[in-house]
């Protein structure tokens, strides 16, 4: 909890500006205090995305992403990053490179991969409770087991008063957090977040932030993050992956050192500002 | 909350009631009503207002008790007309909204289907009603054929308009969970559209019973339609007047219905339903048994690493 | 904000010879199919017309002697009159009942009923009232047409946007400034809707007039036509009413396109550019 040890370490990856990234001697071997193990869940070489003729949504990315590493993607609108995420989940194809998850070449939504938005897309005419139990019941028939798997999650982010209440009775806060647990629910082990708590208020943003982090741990799932905010970004991450726009690609990889469980107020240190001020630049020299 | 004020910490009529200025409100209605009442008969029974014209109120009263209550001779028309509507609404509708759906789930149908139905749009159903009744005769089919006409667009519309304002990101969310094409439909498409299919079912009730009307004008032996014209033919005005509060009452109630209908399916959109639908689901859903063994919280997909 | 007639259709951008050329091939095999039935005696020729019958029943009524047009001509005279004066008497009472709220207040109960009634099925009473002729049918289409543009005109001034008002006080606007520079503009897209609703109800309100009063007219002709049983020529005035309507339709709206320009892209640029001329001239 104190941020008394922090120092960047000697094997933290120097920022690049384009291109491809070399791989660190991070990776391999040696350990890093987030992620236990190391192999290899999530792996993209030049992966690309054209929209029509002209559009290039993302150059060239090529990444890594280990077991139950927590990745972030930050970038301003237009640098690829929720077009990562989707090509990640399986819902739209890559234009070219190779992308594989757990192995195999990501062609289509797989249940070992689960997405959040930043709208809960919560169903207006279910319960709670069957909002949670939509993955399972698109998948086969419900039983007492799946309904109480889901109650337990329910109560694991503290909405198990309202299991059978409505989203329109719920705060945004409250949905998302709904939509959270629905995602447990799909038992899958990677997990991917376009901006999930961005339209909801700093405080309830900052609290959700830190509960994220609690069950990821918890549940030893691999987690992909996106957002605009810097200090959400490295807050959260093991590592994170800093995008630019026109075109998208992945300028840099930027290693968090900071120790787990992480505390809000991590977020006035100076070694996390000297962090923020790292992203910022390469944004600054990115922009022509 | 300004509620507690307004309703004096009652609920329900009394609370509304005991609201000073509702009461007031309500005796100054009243009271508006009672004098026009008042002058409309005074009129009338002076001779100022001709009879022929526009009888007074207490005329009217008698008529309308003479076909309800004398001759019970409304009933049989009354449900002519409510038959010929409820019918018209129910064959156009299921046309409508089979090629709504149609036209939803495929682009090539929606476009070339489209020209056609712009032209039944713009055609005045009306105008067919000769057509209808020399293919149909003048008994009740001719009625619904053209209710059903009438119908058809406004439900094939707001159907298809429905279908098509799926939440992109909610559309997202059931392709990332691996949702056949079907369950897409029944389970998302199908209740988003919900509350825009129903307001075309209103609008469309109350057109059909307009249409059943309006095609008893141009020829028919019976029916509410048809019967208002006699009596006006015969210049019974009252009576006319009371046939006439006959159909406000036929729409009000026909619309009530679909209002109706329209809380139970489409629930979600009215607040205080939500309760009573969420006690029922968690009745329902609590009464599944147990069987197997229990999966601990938080397993993944993947067994193995 | 675009009103699309079929939703899920892009704009004519996307217009092409070759999906015209599909349209008109479906359009073709329809014929085709409905001429081989009825020519073959499958559906009862008597009361189902072949389409090149219909198509040879069009000059005797539209060139010689062409009985359509006078029958026309009295149609539209009462579609036109009773759509004016009917939409202008409901804007301007919605105004006048709009500017008081208490007598929005009172009269509401009463016009909750008016509005529960079907008004076109006044007809027959307003005929005995006003006996045959064109005042009979001119009254049925402006009842017909009074209600929409009423309801819509009272709602958008009662549906006041508050900040802008509060705002154009603050610059010491006039009470007569206000209602004619924020709230009728503010209330327009509401009133035209009306307006466009009026137009819609206008042609059939007048046809079934025509049923009930009158000797002349495009709903006669229609009853004459079916009752000597002479379906193509029927079918073929049933096309020009929809031709007809179709015509009006797309006036309309044109004419919701420049008034409301704001909710469409290419009213706005034309208003643009409009605009840019005028203080440019200065």
């Amino acid at each position: 909890m104190t941020l008394g040890a922090v120092k960047i370490e000697p094997g933290v990856k120097k920022a690049q500006i384009g291109g491809k990234l070399e791989q660190s001697q991070n990776d391999q071997g040696k350990m890093n205090p987030s992620s236990p193990r190391g192999q290899t869940v999530i792996e993209g070489q030049g992966v690309s995305k054209l929209f029509g003729e002209t559009v290039v949504a993302l150059d060239g990315a090529t990444f890594n992403v280990r077991k139950q590493q927590f990745i972030s993607l930050v970038g301003p609108s237009g640098c690829g990053k929720s077009t990562l995420l989707r090509m990640i989940s399986g819902l739209i194809p890559v234009s070219s490179g190779t992308l594989e998850l757990h192995g195999e070449l990501v062609q289509r939504p797989r249940p070992d991969v689960g997405m959040m938005f930043q709208k809960p897309t919560l169903l207006a005419w279910r319960t709670i409770l069957e909002n949670v139990l939509l993955p399972t019941e698109l998948s086969r028939k419900v039983t007492a087991e799946d309904r109480d798997h889901a109650l337990e999650l329910l109560e694991l982010v503290g909405l198990a008063d309202f299991a059978f209440s409505f989203p329109s009775q719920l705060s945004g806060g409250m949905q998302q957090r709904a939509a959270l647990a629905r995602l447990l629910q799909t038992g899958a082990d990677v997990l991917l977040l376009d901006e999930p708590f961005g339209a909801l208020d700093e405080f309830t943003r900052e609290r959700l932030n830190v509960e994220l982090l609690r069950i990821v741990e918890k549940f030893e799932r691999t987690t992909l993050f996106v957002t605009h905010n810097i200090q959400e970004a490295i807050f959260l991450a093991d590592q994170v992956f800093v995008m630019t726009p026109r075109p998208g690609r992945i300028a840099a990889v930027i290693d968090v050192p900071f120790e787990r469980p992480r505390d809000p107020e991590l977020m006035q240190s100076v070694p996390f500002n000297d962090l923020v001020g790292q992203v910022r630049k390469i944004f600054g020299n990115a922009a022509h | 909350m300004s509620e507690v004020t307004q309703t004096g910490g009652r609920s329900g009529i009394f609370g509304w009631m005991s609201n000073p200025v509702h009461l007031t409100r309500l005796a100054i209605h009243f009271g508006i009503f009672a004098s026009f009442m008042s002058v409309w008969e005074w009129a009338s029974r002076t001779g100022r207002l001709n009879d022929l014209i526009m009888p007074g109120p207490i005329a009217i009263a008698d008529a309308i008790w003479r076909l309800y209550f004398a001759t019970g001779e409304i009933y049989w028309h009354f449900f002519v007309t409510m038959f010929e509507a409820v019918a018209g609404f129910t064959i156009g509708g299921l046309i409508g909204l089979g090629l709504a759906i149609a036209a939803a789930l495929s682009m090539t149908f929606r476009r070339y289907i489209a020209p056609y139905a712009v032209a039944l749009n713009v055609t005045p159903g009306i105008a067919v009603t000769p057509i209808f009744i020399a293919w149909f005769g003048f008994g009740w089919n001719s009625k619904i054929a053209l209710a059903s006409l009438i119908v058809f667009f406004p439900i094939f519309v707001n159907t298809l308009s429905g279908l098509l304002r799926v939440d992109r990101d909610t559309m997202e969310l059931f392709r990332s969970l691996g949702a056949k094409k079907s369950q897409i439909f029944f389970k998302l498409m199908l209740p988003e559209a919900a509350p825009m299919i129903f307001a075309g079912f209103k609008v469309a009730i109350t057109t059909a019973l307009v249409g059943a009307i309006v095609a008893e004008f141009a020829s028919a032996t019976e029916g509410i339609g048809i019967l208002m014209q006699r009596y006006a033919h015969r210049l019974d005005i009252a009576a006319s007047i009371a046939v006439l509060f006959s159909m406000s009452l036929m729409g009000l109630i026909l619309y009530t219905l679909m209002e109706m209908t329209d809380r139970r399916l489409v629930f979600w959109q009215h607040a205080d339903r939500l309760d009573r639908v969420g006690h029922r689901r968690f009745k329902k859903l609590m009464r599944l048994r147990s069987r197997g063994t229990r999966k601990p919280l938080g397993v993944s997909r993947r067994a193995q690493d | 904000m675009e009103h699309e007639t079929i939703p899920g259709i892009g704009k004519s951008g996307t217009f092409s010879w070759g999906r015209i050329a599909k349209h008109m091939a479906i359009l073709f095999v329809l014929l085709a199919v409905w001429e081989y039935v009825t020519a073959t005696g499958i559906a009862d020729e008597l009361m189902f017309p072949q389409p090149t019958e219909i198509v040879l029943s069009v000059w005797p009524l539209y060139g010689s002697p062409g009985i359509v047009w006078y029958h026309l001509w009295v149609t539209m005279a009462t579609v036109l009159a009773g759509f004016v004066v009917g939409t202008v008497l409901g804007i301007v009472l919605a105004a006048l009942v709009g500017m008081s709220e208490s007598t929005r207040r009172y009269l509401q109960p009463y016009i909750i009923i008016l509005e529960a009634t079907p008004r076109i099925a006044m007809g027959p009473l307003v005929l005995a009232w006003l006996g045959f002729g064109f005042g009979a049918k001119l009254a049925i289409v402006t009842l017909v047409c009074f209600f929409a543009p009423f309801v819509n005109t009272l709602t958008g001034i009662l549906s006041a946007n508050e900040p802008q008002i509060e705002l154009m006080k603050s610059m010491g606007a006039s009470k007569w400034q206000i209602l004619t520079k924020a709230m009728v503009p503010d209330a327009m897209p509401l009133i035209m809707a009306g307006i466009r609703l009026a137009m819609a109800s206008a042609l059939g309100g007048a046809l079934v007039a025509e049923f009930i009063s009158s000797n002349d007219g495009m709903g006669v002709l229609m009853q004459n036509l079916t009752a000597v049983l002479n379906m193509p020529a029927a079918f073929a005035t049933l096309l020009s009413l929809t031709i007809v309507g179709f015509i009006l339709y797309r006036l309309m709206e044109m004419i919701e396109g420049t008034v409301v320009f704001w909710q469409n892209d290419d009213g706005m640029r034309r208003a643009s550019r409009r605009r840019e001329k005028y203080w440019r001239s200065l």
